[in-house]
C-alpha cells in the first residue's frame, strides 16, 4: 500500500471518529474541502457534477477501510430515498495507524472541516462544494468576479436551488474568508 | 521549404480553376446531409456534415491509429480494434441514451433544470460532441502509457487523457467545431465540449448529462465492454444494452438535490449485468496476467522512447509534440531496436511471468504473505502490480432505481441486487520475474528465505 493511500484511509478513519454516522456525500466533501481549503495533499482528483465535485477513488478507498475494518457502512433508507452511515468499526486504530503521522501532522485540518461542515446535510454539503469549486477554477484561471456573478455561475449548473439560497450560502462562504476569485470591491479579501 | 523563386514557380503551374473547384465544392457542399458509418457493434452510425468535419479533422483521426485494447492481441489475436470505432460508438449510445431519458423524463427536465426544446435540441448535439471526443487525447496504446503522462502540480497529480481531450478540442479542433454553418444554430464554442468531458463550471446545468459520458452505467463503458468481447471472441462483456438504454430515466429527488440518471424497475437486471460484465471483463481479459505483463514492457518500452521518459504537457508546442506519437510510430520505432529490452521482449514475445498472484479480493493475511513472497524473491522480483479496481460504488453515484409499482419509491441498484451488494473490490497484485528465473524464483519461495 502507498503512502498516500495510507493517508486517505487514516482520514477517512479519523473523519469517521470525528463525525459518526457520516453519510458518503460527508465524506466525499469533507475529503474534497480538506484538500482544497486547507491544502491537505490527499492527491485526489475531483472533478465536477451535478451533484457537486466528485472522485471515485474516495469511495474505493471508504470500501478499502471498510473491507479493512476501519469503518462500517449502514444503508438507512426514509420515504421516497435512501442513504448511508458510516461510522468507525473494531479495526480503526489499526488503519489509523497506517497514516499516524499524517494524522498527527493534519490533526488541526481535520478538526477544522469537521467543525466548519460536518453537520451539514447532503444538499447543502453539495451546494457549498460547488461553490467552492467554481470559486477556484475562476481562480486558478486568474478570474476576478462579484459574489453575484459567482452565485449566477452557480445557480446555472445547479437550477433547482433557489438563486437567494445559492447567494446567502456564498455570503457565508465569503464571510469566512474561503473564496478567493472574490473582487475586494464586494467585501472579500 | 525550397527557394522563394521555386516556390513562386510551383504557385505558378498549380492551374488556376483548382482554387476555384475547390472554392465551389465548399459551396456546394450540403450542410444538411447525414452519413452512415457502418459499426460491427450498432450496424449503422448516422453523423451528420457537421460531426463529419470534426472527424475528418487530423486530431481525430489519428485514433484509427490508437489500438483500444493495446497489446492484447499478443493473448487474443482479435483485438485490433481501435480508439476511432469506439469513439463513433459511444457517441452513437449516448444519443440512444439521451433521447430515452428525453422521452421518458421531459417534465422532470423541464421542472428542475428548466429545459425548453431549444436546450434539449442545444445539449442532444452537446452530449454527442462530448461523447464522439472523449477519448481525442488518449496516448499510444490507450490506458498502457498514462503512466507517463507529466505531473500537474505540485501535490504530485498527474494529467489525464481527458486533460489531453480536452486541449485538443480547445486548439487542433476549435476550428471545425466553431466555424460550420450548422454551429449558426447552436453558438457551441469548443469550451462547452471541453467543460463537459473535464467536469468543469462552464459545462453548467449540461452537468446533468455527464454520467453519460463518464459514470457507473455511461456510454463509455455499454460500448466498450460490447465492442471488445466482439473483437476479442469472448461472451463476459455483453448484456442487454438495449434493455439497458430503454429504462434509463431521469429522477428527481425529493431533498433538494438535483435529478439524476437512473433506471426504471424493469431494466434493473439489465444494470446489474453491466456491472457484471465490467467485472469479467477485467478478471478474464483487462487485468490477464499476460496483458499486464505487455503494459509494464509497453511502458517500459515507452521510457526509452520518450524524451525524459515521459509525455509532454497538453499546451502549446507540447501538445503538438504529443499529437506525434501514435501506435504506429511506437511499433516503427521497436521494430528499429530503438526501444530497449523491453521493445525486443514485445518484438519477441518474451514477456515477463507471474510467479505469485494474490487472490482477488485480499485478506491481511494475503497481503503478509505477500510480503514474504517479495521478501524471498529478493532480486529477482522485476515488477509489481496491482489491481485496485471497484465495480460499483455505493453512495452518490449508486444507480438509483424507480418502481413505478410502489408509487415511484426510489431505492440504489446495490438494494436491488445482491450479486453487486456482494461484489468487494478486487484489490489483486500479481508478482512478476523473468521467465527465465522460474525454477530459482520458486525454489526460493519453496524455502521461504529471505533474501539479504
Amino acid at each position: 500500500m502507498s503512502d498516500i493511500q495510507s493517508a486517505r484511509l487514516a482520514t477517512i478513519v479519523a473523519l469517521a471518529e470525528k463525525q459518526p454516522r457520516l453519510g458518503r456525500t460527508a465524506v466525499m466533501k469533507l475529503c474534497y474541502f480538506l484538500q482544497t481549503l486547507r491544502n491537505v495533499p490527499l492527491g485526489y482528483r475531483f472533478t465536477l457534477y451535478s451533484y457537486g465535485p466528485f472522485d471515485a477513488g474516495v469511495l474505493s478507498d471508504l470500501s478499502t477501510a471498510e473491507a479493512l475494518g476501519g469503518v462500517e457502512s449502514k444503508t438507512v433508507l426514509y420515504s421516497g430515498g435512501y442513504g448511508y452511515e458510516i461510522s468507525p468499526a473494531g479495526r480503526r486504530r489499526s488503519v489509523k495507524s497506517l497514516g499516524s503521522g499524517f494524522i498527527k501532522k493534519h490533526g488541526s485540518d481535520l478538526q477544522w472541516v469537521v467543525g466548519q461542515f460536518g453537520n451539514f446535510g447532503s444538499a447543502d454539503l453539495e451546494l457549498l462544494s460547488t461553490i467552492v469549486y467554481v470559486d477556484r477554477e475562476s481562480a486558478e484561471a486568474g478570474a476576478k468576479q462579484t459574489a453575484g456573478e459567482l452565485s449566477k455561475k452557480v445557480h446555472e449548473i445547479k437550477p433547482h436551488f433557489a438563486q437567494p439560497y445559492v447567494q446567502l450560502k456564498v455570503a457565508e462562504l465569503q464571510g469566512q474568508r474561503l473564496l478567493k476569485s472574490l473582487r475586494v470591491a464586494s467585501g472579500s479579501r | 521549404m525550397g527557394h522563394p523563386a521555386e516556390q513562386g514557380l510551383r504557385f505558378f503551374f498549380v492551374p488556376w480553376y483548382t482554387h476555384l473547384w475547390g472554392r465551389l465544392e465548399e459551396l456546394a457542399r450540403d450542410t444538411h446531409r447525414k452519413y452512415e458509418i457502418r459499426c460491427p457493434v450498432h450496424g449503422f452510425i448516422q453523423i451528420d456534415d457537421w460531426e463529419r468535419q470534426i472527424i475528418d479533422q487530423p486530431a481525430f483521426q489519428r485514433l484509427r491509429r490508437i489500438r483500444q485494447l493495446a497489446w492484447t492481441d499478443l493473448l487474443y489475436p482479435g483485438a485490433m480494434h481501435t480508439r476511432f470505432e469506439h469513439s463513433l460508438g459511444v457517441m452513437h449510445v449516448a444519443s440512444m441514451l439521451y433521447d430515452s431519458i428525453v422521452q421518458k423524463s421531459r417534465e422532470v427536465l423541464e421542472r428542475h433544470l428548466h429545459y425548453t426544446k431549444e436546450g434539449l435540441d442545444r445539449d442532444r448535439r452537446l452530449v454527442r460532441l462530448a461523447a464522439l471526443l472523449h477519448d481525442v487525447g488518449h496516448a499510444p496504446f490507450s490506458h498502457s502509457s498514462e503512466d507517463l503522462f507529466p505531473v500537474r502540480d505540485r501535490g504530485g497529480k498527474k494529467f489525464g487523457h481527458e486533460d489531453y481531450s480536452a486541449a485538443i478540442i480547445r486548439t487542433e479542433l476549435r476550428s471545425a467545431i466553431e466555424d460550420h454553418p450548422l454551429n449558426e444554430n447552436t453558438g457551441f464554442n469548443a469550451d462547452n465540449i471541453a467543460a463537459l468531458i473535464e467536469g468543469s463550471a462552464a459545462a453548467k446545468r449540461a452537468l446533468f448529462w455527464r454520467d453519460l459520458i463518464s459514470g457507473q452505467m455511461d456510454a463509455d463503458k455499454m460500448d466498450y465492454l460490447i465492442r471488445d468481447s466482439l473483437h476479442i471472441g469472448v461472451q463476459y462483456g455483453k448484456f442487454d444494452h438495449l434493455r439497458l438504454i430503454y429504462s434509463v430515466i431521469a429522477i428527481p429527488d425529493e431533498k433538494e438535490r438535483p435529478p439524476r440518471i437512473g433506471v426504471e424497475e424493469g431494466g434493473w437486471h439489465a444494470a446489474e449485468a453491466l456491472v457484471l460484465a465490467r467485472y469479467f471483463m477485467f478478471t478474464q481479459v483487462y487485468f490477464h496476467k499476460t496483458r499486464v505483463a505487455y503494459d509494464i514492457h509497453l511502458r517500459e518500452a515507452m521510457k526509452a522512447l520518450l524524451p525524459g521518459g515521459h509525455f509532454s504537457q497538453p499546451e502549446g508546442t507540447g501538445l503538438k509534440e504529443y499529437l506525434k506519437w501514435d501506435d504506429w510510430r511506437v511499433m516503427g520505432l521497436i521494430g528499429k531496436g530503438k526501444a530497449g529490452e523491453h521493445g525486443r521482449r514485445i518484438l519477441g514475445r518474451n514477456h515477463y511471468r507471474v510467479v505469485h498472484p494474490t487472490p482477488e479480493v485480499c485478506s491481511d493475511k494475503d497481503l503478509r504473505e505477500l510480503r514474504a513472497k517479495k521478501a524471498c524473491l529478493g532480486g529477482l522480483l522485476v515488477a509489481e502490480e496491482s489491481a485496485k479496481k471497484s465495480w460499483y460504488q455505493t453512495g452518490i453515484t449508486d444507480i438509483p432505481v424507480i418502481s413505478i409499482v410502489k408509487s415511484r419509491h426510489v431505492q440504489p441498484l446495490s438494494r436491488y441486487s445482491k450479486a453487486i451488494e456482494g461484489m468487494k473490490d478486487n484489490n489483486q497484485v500479481l508478482l512478476y520475474i523473468d521467465g527465465a528465473d522460474r525454477e530459482k524464483a520458486e525454489k526460493r519461495m519453496r524455502q521461504g528465505k529471505v533474501q539479504k
